[in-house]
């Protein structure tokens, strides 16, 4: 077993600490798109939020991110308060985000991609080691080096989004939808990368339609509806319950 | 009302009586004043009412000054005829202006009109015709029954009598269908193409419009000065003309003419410091855009919203009242013909497969559901359905008749309607005049009416009104007729833009995620409102999340995944599909020992 | 024949002015899909300032140029200061927010340097070159030289630094930038200097050979958005080809239609438009939702 660490363990763990989101709540003009939701992420763990098309989950990452306006509520990362921190300060803070629908920069380079995701390192001295675990974990992006990353196909753009956020090495990931538009055998291979990120002691926040891949995926899980937390619980257990069924096809 | 008419009165008795108090150079102002006014309402009509960049008025000034000028001095023509031609001349040019227009908005359309005045400004120094730098004089004196119009202050009365004559016209056209359409496609062009408005036809009204516009102002200007040379038709003035309708407000046409003839006036009054006086202007327009977009026509309604959010109102609350259903239509023989009937459709986006070989047939009388995980092309298909995309491959049908390729203007007329996955209501409209455009039937064709025969214009308004009425009621939106659609609640918004595409008589009907943002007692009463729909004799199909809704709603399904249909048949059956499962779940395995429990309708 | 290359010549160097101008254009449209009417009016400004220093002052041309790009960097900074609560939302707005910007300048130009314009001489004293029978202006050359100097620095600094390659990723996914740290606000403000400074930087090349006033900004403008458009807005290289040529044009209508250059210049560019909206190369527009 080679010895490469995927990136996630910058030397820093002064502020290492859990994610904590107290009463979390998103208004869009008049309507609530996210009720007051709490929940915490330990640090190396992995949390899943599933749930059918307009529960929320989105939004819930959004805001968390800051990338849309918060109406209520507090983030906090180990002992620093982020309730107050810009969207564009997150990645300073350890939080990697990989946006729904990948939003690679289409007109440019694979490797200019990947470079950007270390945007707030040194290009000179703080990229190397990153950029070569990113090739390490996805192979396929070193061989498309130059390729624009508008050429590349979905599965490939969703690599490389994945691994644009690596590259600033976040303690803790945040991915919105990743398998959307995927077949079942790409969708395997995300699902293998993410496994390994795990074990290397990344955080991973992870929001699905894909309920099979979350429960792979995570160790515990929080089924939204209407905005609101329905169900939480291990996604051993969760796998198995019939309310998660019922809220999905809302049966 | 009252105070109106009292207001209007006296300001009717000021103009009459205003030369008596001036002298000769004040009078002088005035009658230019009212020519730059006149110009700024051609402005406001396509920038603030159609949304078009125009930065080509000043040339449309210039073709209806010069025409007039060089008609009489070197043809020969009597002031009034050539004054005729000269409009022709100045509507000749904005049809040509429009073109340009039809294939680019915005920046590319500035440039296209901003290059047309400096084109023109370059012609008219240069060509001997035009007179060159020395432009032409010697214009005559528009001959006018005996009156010596010589003396500007009898002119004063011919340009006031023109001057009411273009603001009237122009506040006519902006109330009436024709004005509401092109504020609609002012706010929403895709949303007014869906309900029907020919988006080129308007655009290229409302060029044709500033134009005559232009070309008054420019025949009143030559017959005043009787002397035109270049400097007054320059870029200089151009901008001028831009302050003033920003400064003034220019959604209004009112505002459009306050912004005149108040910077007119000030520019008069600082001539000593003309530049410092430009330096200021342009520091208000940038300093409106930025803070008062609306201009000083806007400042009331911003003033009235300061105060009601000081003291907000506590009599009665304005409340949705209960949808009350269509009358149901006489039940038609089981028709087997498709009304829409999709056949191998293909979307292709720079290589992303969006569609994928999809077919479906919808019967008449149907409510059919399509479902599907998040990105599988549902919306897509309804983008390529009602004309917003062109289908890579394949046809759809329309009543037996291919309609794959048409605008979607042309699917409206032909009985196509929809609503929007993000709500595109037109945001400056109010709800009963959202509802009035799609009520709106008529081709943009029948608008030499406005011109000529504009009392059927105003008696067509009356029963678009009565019919608007009708349907505001009929969806309970009484108490929210005249609000503006974005300060009200969400449910409020889908409920309208459900009304509104019944405002367009379709036979076909199509709704894009209805029930997202409600909550249970409104997904309700949406359901109720589909099945009335159904009822009266239209076809719906609706994409849905909201799976409960859909089990109960549509008697058929149809599930696209990646593109492609999967599924296709009654609810029950669609649900218990494994490919169904695995598309939405990921994987059917999960949860296979469970067995699934459809809820019969009593128990939603 | 001589007639021809003389021409061309000139053309060409009129050219690089112009591709300065359009360069200028593109960098603001393309990073933030706003089209600047106030563009041409800090060419004048630029024209203005570069003279100022280079005549009165008797500073070196060179300095003087750079003088002038400092200053008008710092009008372009401040331009989108104001215009950044409208960045993003509503581009009508913006566009005439900047002719009110442009509307402004020309008046402190008149204001601080009056009028009346002036000519300023050539930095170069060297008599023409004459090369297989054609006369060269050694000005003419020197424009050409400096503007693909500066051409090249620009497309350096795009591709190869880490704010150039922000810059761009702001254009093309400002939200997606935002997660990866970039500070939009910040990188338009710099996109907006820089064009700024390229305007200058055409404004003081263009003192020499043309006649500097306060109104020189409305056919240079015009020229240079021709040529941005015709090159596909948004594209840098494009932006040169379409300068080039369209200097091209304007000097051989001038040479065949007098004043009527600008008028066939415009209908050359209208007829190009309507066939193809998107210019020469296509437009590399921002993502727009």
């Amino acid at each position: 077993m080679t010895q490469t660490t995927t990136p996630g363990h910058p030397a820093d763990t002064a502020a290492d600490g859990a994610l904590r989101v107290d009463d979390l709540s998103v208004h869009y003009g008049g309507v609530c798109a996210v009720s007051s939701i709490s929940f915490n992420l330990a640090p190396g763990h992995s949390v899943g939020i599933i749930g059918a098309n307009g529960a929320g989950k989105t939004s819930t990452l959004k805001a968390l991110m800051g990338l849309v306006p918060r109406s209520g509520g507090r983030v906090q990362l180990g002992d620093r308060d982020l309730t107050k921190v810009k969207a564009r300060d997150m990645v300073r803070h350890g939080i990697g985000y990989v946006p729904e629908g990948r939003h690679v920069f289409p007109g440019l380079s694979v490797r200019k991609n990947l470079l950007l995701g270390a945007y707030v390192h040194s290009w000179r001295r703080q990229v190397d080691e990153p950029l070569s675990q990113v090739y390490e974990l996805f192979p396929v992006l070193a061989e498309m080096g130059g390729r624009l990353a508008g050429a590349l196909s979905g599965g490939q753009q969703q690599m490389l989004a994945i691994g644009r956020a690596l590259m600033s090495r976040p303690r803790l990931l945040l991915l919105d939808e990743p398998s959307m538009g995927l077949s079942p055998k790409l969708i395997e291979d995300i699902m293998q990368a993410l496994l390994r990120l795990r074990t290397e002691g990344l955080g991973l926040l992870l929001v699905e339609q894909n309920a099979k891949l979350t429960f792979e995926a995570t160790s515990e899980c929080l089924v939204m509806e209407n905005g609101e937390v329905a169900i939480t619980g291990a996604s051993e257990e969760l796998r198995h319950d019939p309310r998660v069924r019922r809220v999905y096809l809302g049966l | 009302m009252k105070l109106r008419l009292t207001g209007i009165a006296a300001l009717a008795v000021v103009a009459w009586l205003l030369p008596y108090g001036l002298n000769s150079y004040a009078i002088h102002v005035v009658d230019v004043a009212l020519i730059f006014a006149i110009l700024a309402i051609g402005m406001g009509l396509a920038m603030g009412i159609a949304g078009q960049i125009n930065l080509a008025q000043v040339a449309f000034f210039g073709v209806g000054a010069y025409a007039t000028a060089i008609l009489t001095t070197r043809e020969g023509y009597g002031f009034w005829p050539a004054a005729a031609l000269a409009m022709l001349a100045a509507a000749v040019i904005g049809l040509l202006v429009a073109l340009p227009a039809l294939r680019v908005q915005s920046h590319y359309l500035g440039i296209v009109t901003l290059g047309l005045a400096i084109a023109f400004l370059n012609w008219i120094t240069n060509a001997p015709i035009a007179g060159g730098a020395e432009g032409i004089s010697a214009i005559p004196v528009p001959p006018m029954f005996g009156i010596n119009l010589f003396s500007e202050y009898l002119y004063y009365y011919l340009e006031a009598i023109a001057f009411l004559g273009a603001l009237a016209f122009g506040l006519f056209v902006v109330r009436a269908p024709l004005g509401r359409r092109m504020r609609a496609m002012r706010d929403d062009a895709l949303a007014a193409g869906a309900i029907g408005a020919e988006i080129p036809l308007l655009r290229m009204t409302a060029f044709v419009l500033a134009s005559l516009y232009g070309g008054v102002a420019g025949v009143l200007y030559a017959g005043l000065i009787r002397y035109v040379a270049p400097e007054t038709f320059s870029l200089a003035t151009m901008f001028l003309l831009l302050a003033m309708v920003i400064i003034g407000g220019r959604q209004s046409l009112v505002g459009c003419v306050i912004g005149a003839i108040g910077l007119f006036l000030v520019r008069e009054e600082l001539t000593d410091f003309a530049t410092s006086a430009q330096l200021a202007y342009g520091a208000v327009v940038v300093l409106m855009v930025v803070f008062a977009p609306t201009g000083l026509a806007g400042v009331p309604a911003r003033l009235r919203a300061a105060w009601r959010k000081r003291h907000p109102q506590s009599s009665a609350r304005a409340a949705l009242r209960p949808f009350q259903p269509f009358p149901a239509a006489p039940t038609a023989s089981s028709s087997q013909t498709a009304i829409l009937e999709v056949r191998g459709v293909g979307k292709r986006f720079r290589g992303l497969k969006a569609l994928d070989d999809v077919s479906l047939t919808v019967l008449p009388g149907e409510i059919r559901g399509i479902v599907g995980p998040n990105g599988s092309g549902k919306t897509t298909l309804f983008n390529v359905i009602s004309g917003l995309y062109k289908a890579s491959a394949g046809q759809v049908l329309l009543d037996g008749r291919v309609v794959s390729g048409l605008p979607s203007y042309q699917l409206s007329q032909r009985g196509v309607a929809r609503t929007f996955q993000n709500l595109r209501l037109f945001g400056n409209l109010t709800v009963r005049e959202n509802i009035l455009v799609a009520l709106d039937r008529t081709r943009t064709r029948s608008i030499w009416r406005y011109a000529l025969w504009p009392i059927g214009v105003w008696r067509q308004d009356a029963a678009l009104k009565g019919a608007a009425a009708a349907l505001v009621d009929r969806f309970g939106l009484i108490d929210f007729a005249h609000a503006a659609p974005r300060s009200l609640p969400y449910g409020i918004q889908r409920r309208i833009e459900i009304a509104r595409a019944m405002a367009a008589a379709p036979r076909l009907l199509l709704l894009d995620e209805p029930a997202a943002g409600l909550n249970g007692e409104e997904v309700g009463q949406l359901a109720d409102i589909v099945r009335s729909i159904r009822a009266s004799g239209v076809t719906v199909v609706l994409i849905e999340h909201n799976m409960g809704l859909v089990m109960s709603l549509c008697e058929r399904v149809t599930v696209l995944s990646h593109g492609a249909v999967i599924a296709e048949g009654t609810p029950a059956d669609v649900v218990a599909t494994p490919a169904v499962i695995e598309a939405y779940l990921g994987d059917t395995t999960t949860m296979a020992d469970v067995p699934i429990q459809i809820p019969s309708e009593a128990t939603r | 024949m001589q007639v021809f290359f003389q021409t061309l010549v000139g053309g060409l160097s009129l050219g690089a002015i112009y591709a300065l101008v359009a360069l200028g254009f593109s960098l603001v449209y393309r990073t933030m899909g706003l089209v600047n009417f106030a563009h041409a009016d800090v060419v004048m400004i630029g024209a203005y300032v570069a003279s100022t220093f280079y005549m009165s002052a008797k500073l070196p041309f060179v300095l003087a140029i750079l003088v002038a790009i400092v200053s008008t960097g710092l009008i372009g900074v401040f331009m989108e200061r104001v215009l950044r609560p409208l960045e993003n939302k509503d581009f009508d707005l913006m566009l005439i927010g900047t002719i009110g910007f442009g509307i402004m300048l020309e008046a402190i130009a008149i204001l601080v340097w009056g009028a009346t314009g002036r000519a300023v001489p050539s930095p170069v004293k060297a008599a023409p070159l004459d090369i297989l029978g054609v006369r060269i202006r050694t000005y003419s050359l020197v424009v050409l030289a400096i503007a693909a100097v500066a051409t090249t620095v620009l497309i350096l600094f795009l591709q190869r630094t880490k704010r150039g390659t922000a810059m761009q990723a702001v254009a093309m996914d400002h939200e997606a930038a935002t997660a990866v740290g970039i500070h939009v606000g910040r990188s338009n403000a710099i996109a907006f200097a820089i064009g700024a400074g390229l305007a200058a930087l055409a404004g003081g090349l263009a003192g020499p050979l043309l006649y500097v006033n306060p109104t020189m900004g409305a056919s240079l403008g015009i020229k240079g958005f021709a040529a941005a458009i015709l090159g596909g807005f948004g594209n840098i290289p494009g932006a040169i080809l379409g300068g080039l040529a369209i200097g091209t044009i304007d000097a051989f209508a001038a040479g065949h239609f007098q004043g009527y250059s600008d008028l066939v210049t415009f209908l050359v560019f209208t007829v190009i438009i309507m066939v193809r909206p998107t210019g020469i190369f296509g437009e590399r527009t921002v993502n727009r939702a």
